[in-house]
């Protein structure tokens, strides 16, 4: 029996060495880690960002790649020749002015000074190599500026383009209008621009290492090292902050709201144009009911879905465009919510509930709406669950499917009835840029086969119109167009929010949601 | 009689009646919204408190109840059958069909389960009933293995021989001979499968590849409310909980089968 | 050494099998696979693009040359390229292969530490308190799905005693500590069980009862015999547990954010990205069909009795 105990006192003691060593272990290397870090004078900034994937698009920094820009430009790698302001205005940055000579022909002059993170001066050459570069891969770029020739000289660039473009110099600062020096290349989705940083390391959608850039034209930069996390959980985004693992954090769950708002965390937010939306299928036989599209505007609690499920971090949505546009917020009207009127006119339509299971038909047609929408937009998943339960009441039965797999099934006619995304409708501080995109014949998001003669014929109008106050008011009676024929809902902007650690200054949320690291990011 | 097994099996049946009939049992309607009780904490009102848009918890635990138990049960059930059915067959005839049967089923063997489990759910995509034929299409090598050594094993016994000899049909001595002979380790074996098994279904649908939204299912709504862990705690640990008590139940009935009827 | 070269051979099957199932589910899943590339890059294709990058990748040939075209390629390491990032499939396996090794390692060295003492803790004082004690504890760890252990460990260790951080940024003891915790939980609440029996059937036996009755120390017992002829049996559960771990980590690393080819499969599933997910699932199975092997051979090597049975069954 004593050997017994003996012997169980050993195992015991086995396994408490054992666990005291696995225990110290992991201790003493915090301590080293730590030390570490107070030892080191060298400032390094970690920021948890929930978009920087690729199923985001943004695989790189690349700007000539996808919407690869948009990390090249927040993440400070990048510049564009102009830069937005809060009101979403041009301003100078690597150029310093323009001129539109006539209708075709537009001249730029290049601030001089600007240089790239390698050392070598920005010239009209050097942009007019990356503007050619960006034309001929980027999908998109093509066909928005609609270059002819782009000639440089010295510090000035002059470019004609093929038909008259108002709004060339808007796209040109679009994030993928970053000025890089496409002789460097894009090894491994690297390249390097004029901005305050310099990448070192990119792992597609899990982290971005970055250094101070020591040749940084615009002053000197605060932070030695940056390092962008991929986080693409918003739950354990705020644990991560909350944990001190990072600094800063894009794209935190708003049910995680509460936990920063106290004094050691500070939040940077603004309004943005990036708009959750609905979009109508007009391929299904359903939706082309005019009542039936009229009744799901009315049956989305637009109130209730901001100022509850999105903690009141969010604008609720009338037209395309939010309220510190000209020529957004209620300048237009559309349906409020109202289910008590959208039953009546369901009702009124001959949509009547026949078999008491609470779904309403019509001629041997069910009420059945299928929704796709995508969960990597947190807000996303909130509306479809928000609205399926509201319309429900009203008498639609809403079959959700929300998948990362939505391109696949948007892109086909007959799968879909309503697709919820979102997107920045306002991106480059002009209107156009959403008819152009969604609601036009020739449109490459137009998904469900919507047509208006008077949008085409408005459209027409606003390309030959170069005068901004005469663009928003023409923005105006296209937005009241796509709302009176219901062929859009518009449920809510975002209110784009950053929270950061008290001691970082210098990171402000910008209404283009472009622009977050600069120069004057610090860590006291 | 053993008191254990009674106790666990009215536990055991209690939970299989509330799933079945969760809809009566529901104080509020689980699918209701009303925003303006969103997040209410647990009161005497509603027990388990609210989710993100004031539905009650407590009626989507009871709801949810009938896609976690009663599809785990199916599972099991399916593959129960299934294998016992392909294990016998193989272990009675034996010959060329058992030695195909076998390889297949080593083959699955040979696969690590979940793994393959993710795979099928990713080729059928999202939703519970996929979710249950992923888990299913793995699992019944190992009730057909357990089905052949146990039938390989009665069939050497003198009786089977006598029946033989009186002339039944290989059905009729599967049926009236084997089956009653092989099904205790059978039994045993599924019956600790359920907590496993309702486990790795809630894993799939935690990872979105079991049950779909709005369906109240226990392992995509602790999913949906991770990011609520600390702010509304009882929105994610009230399904988390239901989850383990009743794995904690069936795996106390399996546990108690077994040393009933294997009492090793 | 017979039955050594006959396994190896039965794995020739095996392997094929394997192969071609990961083919055939890849074909199944996606007849469409090239349209899901060109959807997944955004682009707009007509029907003849589409013809056409079907006849570059092959598609338009019979199954079974398929088949053995792709099983060429992949001879040569090559898998193809991701349909979302265009990298090579192979090369981002294999480069996030090592996290999800180093995690498998850790969890089942904290297995081993946690599992063998309390089992023989449990099996000596059978039925007594440590027993019961244990054997509860070992039942609510088996009763706990690991994402529950995972957001409850976040919690604590991670917020509220701030040891461990969050996200897993290196591989390094405190990283995969949180990650090691929740898979070592569950798998030891299971082994901890088996060793208990392990022990219990050895100590029951007619030799430790002699021993027992000439005298010997109960400790000498215990670790001489008892051990040894325990440890075979722990060391094969623990290496067969390998399966079923490699797949558990899938969701704990997509939790923890840890970098492996669990999150990668899981991320992938949601992005249909099927020749990760084809990469993925064919290399779990052939790791862990070799781990099995191994596992079959070394410990014939360590239980001569073993051997012997082989001996006469051949």
């Amino acid at each position: 029996m004593k050997g017994l105990k003996k012997s169980v006192a050993f195992v015991m003691a086995m396994a408490l060495t054992m666990a005291t060593f696995t225990g110290c272990g992991a201790k003493s290397e915090t301590a080293t880690s730590q030390s570490e870090v107070s030892s080191d004078a060298k400032k390094t900034f970690t920021f948890g960002d929930t978009t920087f994937n690729a199923e985001n698009e943004e695989a790189n920094i690349d700007p000539h790649d996808t919407y690869c820009g948009w990390a090249c430009i927040r993440y400070g790698i990048g510049e564009t020749l102009f830069k937005f302001n809060d009101n979403m205005e041009l301003e100078p940055w690597v150029a310093e002015s323009f001129e539109n000579v006539d209708e075709l022909t537009w001249k730029i002059v290049i601030k001089d000074g600007v240089t790239f993170s390698n050392g070598k001066a920005v010239d009209a050459a050097a942009v007019k190599a990356c503007i050619e570069d960006l034309v001929a891969v980027h999908e998109r770029a093509a066909g928005d500026l609609a270059i002819d020739t782009i000639e440089a000289d010295g510090q000035t660039l002059t470019i004609k383009t093929q038909t008259p473009k108002p709004t060339l110099m808007n796209y040109l600062c679009d994030p993928y209008g970053c000025v890089i020096d496409v002789e460097e290349g894009n090894a491994d989705g690297i390249v390097v621009g004029t901005g305050p940083f310099v990448c070192t390391e990119l792992v597609t959608s899990d982290h971005l290492n970055l250094v101070k850039n020591e040749n940084y034209w615009n002053g000197e930069v605060k932070i030695d090292e940056a390092k962008v996390i991929t986080i693409s959980d918003g739950d354990t985004l705020a644990l991560a902050l909350q944990n001190g693992d990072i600094d800063a954090a894009y794209g935190m769950a708003y049910a995680n709201y509460p936990l920063f708002e106290n004094d050691e965390y500070t939040f940077t937010g603004t309004p943005t144009s990036r708009a959750f939306f609905c979009q109508m299928n007009y391929n299904s036989p359903v939706i082309k009911d005019d009542v039936v599209r009229k009744a799901l505007a009315m049956g989305i609690d637009k109130e209730g879905f901001v100022n509850t499920l999105l903690n009141g971090y969010g604008y609720v949505g009338v037209g395309a465009f939010p309220d510190n546009f000209s020529f957004g917020g209620d300048v237009v009207t559309t349906e409020s919510y109202d289910p008590e009127k959208a039953k009546t006119l369901l009702e009124e339509a001959g949509w009547v509930d026949t078999d008491g299971d609470g779904i309403r038909e019509k001629d041997g047609q069910t009420l059945t709406i299928r929704w796709i929408s995508y969960p990597s937009r947190q807000e996303l998943p909130l509306l479809a669950e928000s609205a399926q339960a509201t319309l429900k009441d009203i008498g639609f039965d809403i079959q959700l499917n929300v998948t990362a797999d939505h391109g696949t099934i948007v892109a086909e006619k007959d799968t879909w009835d309503v697709y919820a995304a979102a997107f920045v409708t306002c991106g480059i501080g002009d209107p156009m840029y959403f008819f152009t995109t969604h609601c036009l014949d020739d449109s490459s998001k137009n998904r469900g086969g919507y047509h208006s003669d008077e949008i085409q014929a408005l459209a027409d109008e606003m390309n030959a119109t170069f005068d901004a106050g005469a663009r928003g008011d023409i923005a105006v009676k296209m937005q009241q167009q796509i709302l009176d024929d219901n062929a859009f809902i518009f449920c809510s902007f975002l209110r784009m929010s950053m929270i950061t650690k008290a001691n970082v200054t210098g990171l402000v949320a910008h209404p283009s949601d472009y622009y977050e690291f600069t120069a004057d990011l610090d860590i006291n | 009689m053993n008191k254990k097994l009674i106790v666990y099996t009215i536990l055991a049946f209690a939970l299989i009646l509330v799933a079945i009939f969760a809809e009566h049992l529901c104080p509020f309607d689980p699918y209701a919204q009303d925003l303006a009780l969103s997040y209410n904490a647990p009161s005497v009102e509603h027990l388990m408190g609210t989710d993100a848009y004031g539905r009650d918890m407590f009626s989507r635990i009871i709801i949810g109840a009938r896609a976690s138990i009663l599809s785990t049960l199916a599972l099991v059930a399916i593959i129960t059958i299934f294998g016992t059915i392909v294990g016998v067959i193989c272990g009675y005839f034996g010959g060329k069909l058992d030695s195909i049967v076998m390889r297949i089923s080593d083959f699955f063997l040979a696969f690590p389960g979940l793994v393959f489990a993710l795979a099928v759910a990713a080729l059928l995509g999202g939703g519970i009933i996929n979710a249950v034929i992923a888990l299913a299409v793995i699992s019944w090598p190992k009730y057909s293995r357990v089905a052949r050594s146990q039938t390989l094993s009665v069939k050497a016994l003198s009786f089977i021989q006598a029946a033989k000899l009186a002339g039944d049909t290989p059905v009729q001595i599967i049926l009236r001979h084997i089956l009653p002979n092989i099904l205790g380790p059978i039994l045993v074996t599924s019956m600790l499968d359920i907590g496993t098994m309702m486990m790795e279904l809630a894993g799939l649908s935690f990872l979105g590849l079991g049950a779909q939204p709005p369906i109240a299912e226990w392992g995509s709504m602790m999913s949906n409310g991770r990011s609520m862990l600390q702010t509304y705690p009882w929105v994610v640990l009230s399904p988390g909980f239901a989850i383990f008590i009743s794995v904690v139940i069936f795996n106390l009935l399996g546990d108690t089968v077994r040393d009933c009827l294997d009492p090793k | 050494m017979k039955y050594s070269i006959k396994r190896i051979i039965q794995l020739i099957p095996i392997l094929i099998a394997i192969t071609f199932l990961s083919f055939a589910m890849m074909r199944l899943a996606g007849s469409d696979v090239v349209e899901q590339k060109m959807l997944n890059t955004g682009q707009v294709v007509s029907e003849a693009q589409l013809e056409a990058a079907k006849a570059e990748l092959g598609l338009d040939k019979p199954f079974l040359v398929q088949y053995c075209v792709w099983l060429g390629n992949l001879l040569h390491g090559d898998m193809g390229v991701s349909y979302v990032s265009g990298k090579d499939v192979f090369e981002t396996f294999i480069s996030k292969l090592p996290a999800t090794l180093f995690l498998t390692v850790t969890s089942i060295l904290l297995t081993i530490v946690i599992s063998i003492p309390l089992g023989i803790i449990s099996a000596v004082y059978k039925n007594k308190f440590w027993d019961y004690l244990i054997r509860f504890i070992s039942f609510i760890g088996n009763s706990m799905p690991n994402f529950f252990v995972s957001l409850v460990l976040m919690y604590l260790l991670g917020i509220r005693l701030g040891l461990f951080p969050i996200i897993s940024k290196d591989m390094s003891i405190t990283s995969v500590a949180m990650p090691t915790f929740t898979l070592a939980i569950a798998m030891s609440a299971k082994y901890l069980r088996q060793v208990r029996a392990t022990v219990l059937d050895e100590l029951s036996k007619d030799y430790i009862m002699g021993a027992k009755s000439r005298g010997v120390k109960f400790s000498v017992i215990l670790w001489k015999s008892v051990m040894r002829e325990s440890l075979v049996t722990i060391i094969t559960l623990l290496a067969l547990s390998i399966g079923s771990l490699l797949g558990g980590t899938a969701i704990v690393e997509s939790i923890f954010m840890w970098d492996g080819v669990g999150k990668m499969a899981v991320d992938a599933i949601n992005m249909r990205d099927y020749p990760i997910i084809q990469a993925y699932v064919m290399w779990m199975a052939i790791i862990y069909v070799t781990v099995n092997l191994i596992t079959d051979l070394s410990y014939r090597l360590l239980d001569p009795r073993i051997r012997l049975e082989d001996a006469r069954d051949e």
